[in-house]
């Protein structure tokens, strides 16, 4: 798994704007994960908190939200998938379950998938 | 104090993904046709391309580059077979990305090249959220795996171009029927050739091989 790396990758971001923006502290992330990409979050939070720990992220609050998978269809169609809500669920069994519905809705086609697959900074709530 | 809200959005894939389109541009303008191989630890992706190389050496001009947490073992066996070879060593990293991929093409004489084969680094997940700018993703599983593999790792199924079962020729003796993993494959990527190999099976080599030639005509 990577979330370390990911984890760095964004620890460097949030630092970059943070001082880009005379920050004293950075009060919260909010992230957007895709359903369909390979992150474990937790894995993600626990990395981040040591990676912050003795900067002026140490005390950030990081929020999750995660983004259904969205596709797109030869015939013009394009829509997002209904989250599928089993918490129970393990990752592999939801991975299929979202494959299985990535069918045109319209046609019955092979679909592209065109979100879903993201790691978004979205926004960084800093103190000054 | 002041509180302040940034709207960043910065897509960290995203990131990776630019990179992977400079690296397709750049292979583009040279004429070299890249295969990201991916498959886990053991699948066999690097005798594939061993196998791959010895039947299309006199034919094309090939390069490697061999990714593996410490990639100096897969090199020195393409290396032994005479086509140059770029070692990119990941470290801690499960998969290669678009910056180590750059890193290595800067290494290869790009415009004396036909064929680039990446081996990925032996893992079906990681690999997956990383785009290197390869023509085609290929997905190398073997009948020793068990035959839940494939259901277990759907995304990489779902997003590849190209689907190799390896090692037919011991599935019975592993309790596994190959047509069951071929038809897992369609139930997640519905037109996606599949194809069923053996390094003992010279039939099977020559269909990888002519399906690696296709995209070179």
């Amino acid at each position: 798994m990577h979330e370390y790396s990911l984890a760095c990758e964004i620890f460097e971001n949030v630092m970059a704007i943070a001082q880009e923006n005379n920050a004293s502290g950075v009060r919260s992330i909010t992230l957007k994960i895709g359903r369909l990409a390979h992150i474990n979050p937790d894995q993600l939070l626990f990395s981040f908190e040591t990676l912050a720990e003795g900067s002026i992220a140490k005390d950030a609050q990081v929020n999750v939200e995660f983004v259904p998978p969205s596709i797109e269809c030869e015939c013009g169609y394009s829509g997002t998938l209904d989250d599928i809500s089993d918490e129970t669920a393990d990752t592999e069994t939801s991975l299929c379950e979202y494959i299985a519905r990535m069918n045109c809705p319209v046609c019955g086609g092979i679909t592209k998938i065109s979100g879903g697959r993201e790691l978004i900074i979205q926004t960084i709530e800093v103190e000054q | 104090m002041l509180m302040h809200v940034i709207n960043v959005g910065h897509d960290v894939f995203k990131a990776n993904d630019k990179i992977a389109e400079h690296n397709k541009k750049h292979l583009d303008e040279h004429g070299v046709f890249a295969l990201n191989i991916m498959g886990a630890i053991g699948s066999g992706k690097t005798t594939l391309i061993e196998e791959a190389i010895k039947k299309l050496k006199d034919r094309y001009r090939i390069a490697v580059i061999a990714g593996d947490v410490v990639a100096d073992l897969d090199a020195s066996r393409f290396e032994k077979l005479g086509v140059p070879t770029v070692p990119a060593n990941t470290g801690r990293e499960c998969h290669l990305d678009a910056n180590l991929v750059h890193r290595s093409l800067e290494q290869i004489d790009l415009e004396n090249t036909d064929i680039l084969f990446i081996e990925n680094v032996g893992n079906l997940i990681c690999p997956v959220d990383y785009k290197l700018g390869e023509h085609v993703r290929v997905v190398v599983v073997s009948v020793s795996e068990g035959d839940d593999i494939i259901l277990k790792h759907p995304m990489i199924f779902k997003t590849s171009d190209f689907a190799i079962i390896h090692k037919v020729d011991i599935a019975e003796a592993v309790s596994v029927d190959p047509s069951t993993m071929v038809d897992d494959v369609h139930s997640l990527n519905p037109f996606i050739p599949v194809l069923l190999t053996s390094k003992h099976n010279e039939a099977s080599i020559n269909e990888w091989v002519d399906y690696i030639e296709s995209h070179l005509k």
